[in-house]
């Protein structure tokens, strides 16, 4: 036994006994390990917390609408035709054709407040943005009753409490008595010093009457100016809408044409298009007054506004079509805060749609069936539907409506434009205003940038570096690669500030010779280099190795002072004087002082440090023996390095080109600076643009949280996290590939 | 102790003549004068750091990369010297090729490696290539391993058959001289024999110099010997009277492996 155990003890005590330096060895070489990989498994799962949050934000965009019935009231014997809903979605006030205004509180159904109009209307209508319900009579006379919410706080609890104000009266003709029938429909508009009112007279044609007060602000005095117009059409009419300002009339009629009245130049002849054949059976204005949604009776459903034409007046257009509807369109509610609109079919179809995306949002049945008058509460986020003796709320929401693949994308036709077109213009001042969210000029924008930037910086960094690893001599070697590596250190934001306020005014001023310099400056290196060589043995023996690159240096210097000399006799030849105006009038561009040759150069310069190292380390890396190996057949330097060591860096030189890209893809700062940030679709390199990173950095501010420009620029983010993903990606399987072909570093 | 009178009477393809090198300060080829018989292999003995592999390489001027490279004396090629500023070095390195310790085929193809001295001394006709490239390979003795794959990667070749395309590559531009600085350091037994058997043929057409860390190597293949030590030339004479009887109590140490 004593044998046996022997050798074992011996065993563990010489494991126990590791002499203390192998022991640390191992230690360090664990610590090592486990260091390295906590920094490669944190790197990896920044990149992948980062791309998860974007897409976290961005996440809402792609939840579904939906509509659904919140409260359900009977209003016995009544068929309500106009509906208003208060900002809470409390109360609804209906009004039928029996000419009682009565607000119902949706929780019970109880009858809150209740006002006569009139004893009987042939029409009735709704102006929401006025909070408005009115009817006319027979005879023509309107009557308009404002509904007012009001909500107050009693013990941390709101409560509504509706009120229904003094009727507004307006009369359609003087003589009540005379007056020809009225039959509808009736389109009303009542603000408070501006009131209007349109109805369909049954032998045809359309009865208006307009009241308008003004106030003088010096005296006091309030004018009042009543008229009265009846309006001549070619068919019956079965649609009115007037638009916001009271100036234009549009009406549909029986044989699917729309009309437009332009109610400012007096009794004239309509604007007519033709919707195609099918009645017009709704009619209604987007927020702003300048879409129309057109509904008809064969279900259709289309967004129409004025284009401007080249030559003659504006024209109303049918500008975007909808998935039609089952049954004929009976009401169409706009929201009032976005173009978003509820759509009511005869069928029960009920539709929530978007006019700028052209998104059907949510698509389903009524929960009343076929509808008969329809509403959207003032914030959007819920509606009311009204049939035949019932009422009831509905829950609308719907996340980012205006952004669709086709709206981030594709064209859009945006109101008032006279194409389809792509435009970022994110925010205005005024709320009715149209966001234009299109992508596509800030991703051209952000590869214009990088193009021109790319066309300095590749040729310049990847020579600049082929020539101090192959060519330079060593002494000139060790200050000339950390020199450039330093100007990577420079911050983007001295770049930006001198590409704007100092580079571009001269760059405006000396355009021509920015441009000879382009050819000056390779011109003049070479022939520096040429004279070098012919210069006698005796005398390039007098002065030290790599004294030619001083000698190249006030070539091109030379080369440089002769173009801006030459600068303003070459503009006075050839541009007339001042390029920037020569090239506005005889090519129709337009130069703009910040343009992409100035942000190609400042670009440029933060992208050279970039290309240069790394392609100096990959030309560096060649081995050695390779080039002498070449050296040794008789090759002289210039055949070694263009046959021999530019194909065997080329996967390094790639990676360098490819690292640049991502650098000048992602680079804000000086873009932001120096591009003046127009966002235009335009590849000349006199414009501005905008990129997609100076986008965030511009609009994110004034992004309200949550928002749909928030998530749109988080969108942006996304896109330029994947462009440069992608570019990489695809950078290190080209490089796998030319290093398999070129393989031995 | 100065260098050994040369013993030789055939003709010498090249002439060294009392040729100093430093680096920098410090000298690394101490008065060296020697001749390269023509058609004759001549190694270049002696251990590490002893200066055969810088006087190999001062032979086609590759020193002339290094920085702080200073030469004096000279080396006569075809009556003239080959440090004359006025020599066109490139035209030199074409006449005197050079096969280097570590194989080093460029990145391209077997076909490509071979082509690559005419084409950039001017051939650019397809068919005088092949020529080239198969006279080359078969002098190498390496085209019936390769002929059927001339267009593929020659980093794909085994280390011998690299080796081997070296030296058709540098005899593809039909130089005088060939130098090889131990071109079998890194190859197998195998391999080794092959290069060898190689180089005894060439002896009919090229003036070789061969350094060698073995000195069986030198013994089987060269017909002149030199043996080299801190930067001295110790010995040169014919291999056989150089293994067998040497002069110097130094040669003998190092060939009987008392110091290496």
């Amino acid at each position: 036994m004593a044998a046996g155990t022997a050798p074992r003890r011996a065993d563990a005590s010489g494991a126990a006994r590791l002499p203390d330096t192998a022991r640390r060895r191992i230690a360090t070489e664990r610590l090592a390990s486990v260091a390295i990989r906590a920094g490669g498994l944190a790197v990896i799962l920044a990149i992948t917390g980062i791309f998860a949050f974007l897409v976290v934000e961005i996440l809402p965009v792609l939840l579904p609408a939906r509509v659904a019935l919140a409260h359900d009231a009977a209003l016995a014997g009544v068929v309500p035709r106009a509906l208003l809903l208060d900002e809470y979605r409390t109360h609804d006030a209906a009004l039928g054709r029996d000419g009682v205004v009565r607000v119902v509180r949706l929780e019970d159904g109880a009858v809150r407040a209740e006002q006569a109009l009139a004893d009987d209307f042939v029409a009735v209508a709704g102006d929401a943005e006025h909070s408005v319900l009115a009817g006319v009579a027979r005879d023509g006379r309107i009557a308009a009753a404002p509904v007012a919410f009001t909500a107050s706080f009693e013990e941390q609890r709101r409560v509504v409490t509706p009120s229904i104000g003094a009727p507004i009266e307006l009369a359609l003709f003087d003589d009540a008595a005379a007056a020809p029938a009225v039959a509808g429909p009736l389109a009303v508009r009542a603000g408070g010093d501006a009131q209007a009112g349109a109805a369909a007279l049954a032998g045809g044609g359309v009865a208006l009457v307009q009241r308008r007060s003004e106030r003088n602000a010096f005296t006091g005095e309030t004018t009042e100016s009543l008229e009265r117009r009846v309006l001549a059409t070619p068919a019956p009419v079965t649609a009115l809408a007037l638009d916001p300002k009271q100036e234009q009339l549009y009406a549909g009629t029986a044989d699917g044409r729309l009309l437009r009245f332009d109610l400012r130049a007096g009794v004239a002849e309509p604007e007519s298009v033709d919707a195609g054949g099918a009645a017009i059976s709704a009619l209604s204005l987007l927020i702003g007054g300048r879409t129309l949604v057109v509904g008809q009776a064969d279900g259709a459903l289309s967004s129409w506004f004025t284009v401007p034409q080249e030559n003659g007046p504006a024209r109303l257009t049918r500008t975007r079509d909808y998935p039609s509807y089952p049954g004929a369109v009976r009401a169409i509610a706009p929201s009032q805060r976005d173009r978003a609109f509820l759509v009511a079919a005869d069928d029960g179809t009920l539709g929530f749609q978007y006019s700028t995306s052209g998104r059907t949002l949510w698509r389903g049945d009524s929960p009343l069936g076929p509808a008969t008058a329809l509403a959207l509460a003032p914030k959007g986020d819920g509606g009311a539907i009204a049939a035949e003796g019932r009422l009831a709320s509905l829950d609308v929401r719907a996340s980012h409506p205006e952004l669709s693949l086709g709206s981030l994308f594709g064209k859009v036709w945006y109101e008032g434009a006279p194409r389809p077109e792509y435009v970022w213009q994110s925010s205005s001042g005024d709320d009715a205003f149209e966001p234009k969210l299109s992508l596509v000029p800030l991703v051209v924008g952000t590869l214009k940038g990088t193009f021109y930037a790319l066309l300095l910086a590749v040729p310049l960094g990847v020579l600049g570096a082929m020539y101090t690893s192959q060519f330079m001599h060593a002494r000139l070697q060790r200050w000339v690669k950390p020199g450039v590596e330093i100007m990577a250190a420079l911050p983007s934001v001295v770049l930006g500030f001198l590409a704007a306020l100092w580079l571009a005014p001269r760059v405006e001023r000396l355009f021509s010779a920015f441009l000879a310099m382009g050819v000056a400056i390779p011109v003049a290196a070479i022939a520096g280099g040429w004279l070098w060589s012919r210069l006698p043995k005796r005398w390039v023996a007098r002065v030290p190795d790599g004294t030619e690159v001083l000698w190249i240096g006030v070539a091109i210097a030379a080369a440089m002072a002769l173009c801006v000399s030459l600068s303003a006799p070459l503009e006075r030849a050839l541009f007339g004087g001042s390029f920037p105006a020569w090239l506005e009038t005889s090519t129709g561009l337009p130069f703009d002082q910040r343009n992409a040759v100035v942000v190609g150069i400042a670009m440029g310069f933060a992208v050279i440090p970039i290309i240069f190292a790394i392609s100096e380390d990959a030309f560096s890396n060649v081995p050695a023996d390779l080039s002498a190996g070449s050296l040794a057949l008789g090759a002289n330097r210039w055949q070694t390095v263009v046959r021999v060591v530019l194909p065997t860096a080329s996967p390094g030189i790639f990676s360098a080109i490819m690292v640049g890209f991502g650098r000048a893809v992602g680079e804000t700062m000086i873009v932001l600076m120096a591009t003046g940030n127009t966002p235009i679709l335009d590849w000349s390199p006199f414009n501005g643009f905008r990129t997609l990173s100076a986008n965030i950095a511009v609009e994110i501010p004034e992004a309200p949280h949550g928002g749909t420009l928030y998530r749109t620029l988080f969108l942006a983010a996304l896109l330029l996290f994947a462009m440069t993903f992608a570019v990489n990606t695809a950078a290190e399987l080209v490089r796998h590939r030319l290093r398999r072909r070129y393989g031995r570093l | 102790m100065t260098a050994p009178a040369l013993p030789l009477i055939e003709k010498p393809a090249m002439r060294v003549i009392d040729l100093k090198l430093w680096y920098g300060s410090s000298l690394a080829l101490d008065s060296i004068s020697l001749d390269l018989p023509e058609r004759r292999i001549t190694a270049f003995i002696g251990p590490s750091g002893c200066g055969k592999s810088t006087l190999l390489r001062c032979l086609n001027r590759m020193n002339d990369l290094v920085d702080g490279v200073r030469t004096e004396g000279s080396v006569l090629f075809g009556g003239r010297s080959i440090f004359d500023p006025e020599v066109d070095v490139n035209a030199l390195r074409k006449r005197i090729g050079m096969v280097f310790q570590k194989s080093n085929p460029f990145p391209k193809t077997v076909y490509e490696n071979v082509a690559y001295g005419p084409r950039i001394h001017g051939v650019r006709a397809k068919g005088e290539l092949d020529g080239i490239v198969e006279r080359g390979l078969r002098a190498a003795a390496l085209w019936d391993e390769v002929k059927d794959r001339l267009h593929e990667s020659a980093l794909q070749l085994s280390g011998g058959q690299q080796q081997r395309l070296c030296i058709a590559r540098a005899l593809a531009v039909e130089p005088e001289v060939l130098l090889l600085d131990e071109p079998c350091s890194a190859l197998d037994p195998v391999a080794t024999a092959k290069i060898e058997e190689l180089l005894l043929e060439l002896r009919e057409h090229y003036t070789i110099a061969i350094v060698t860390h073995n000195m069986q190597q030198a013994a089987r293949v060269s017909d002149y010997t030199a043996f080299l030590y801190l930067g001295r030339l110790i010995e040169f004479g014919e291999t056989r009277e150089l293994f067998v009887k040497p002069r110097e109590q130094q040669t003998q140490d190092y060939i009987t492996g008392r110091f290496g």
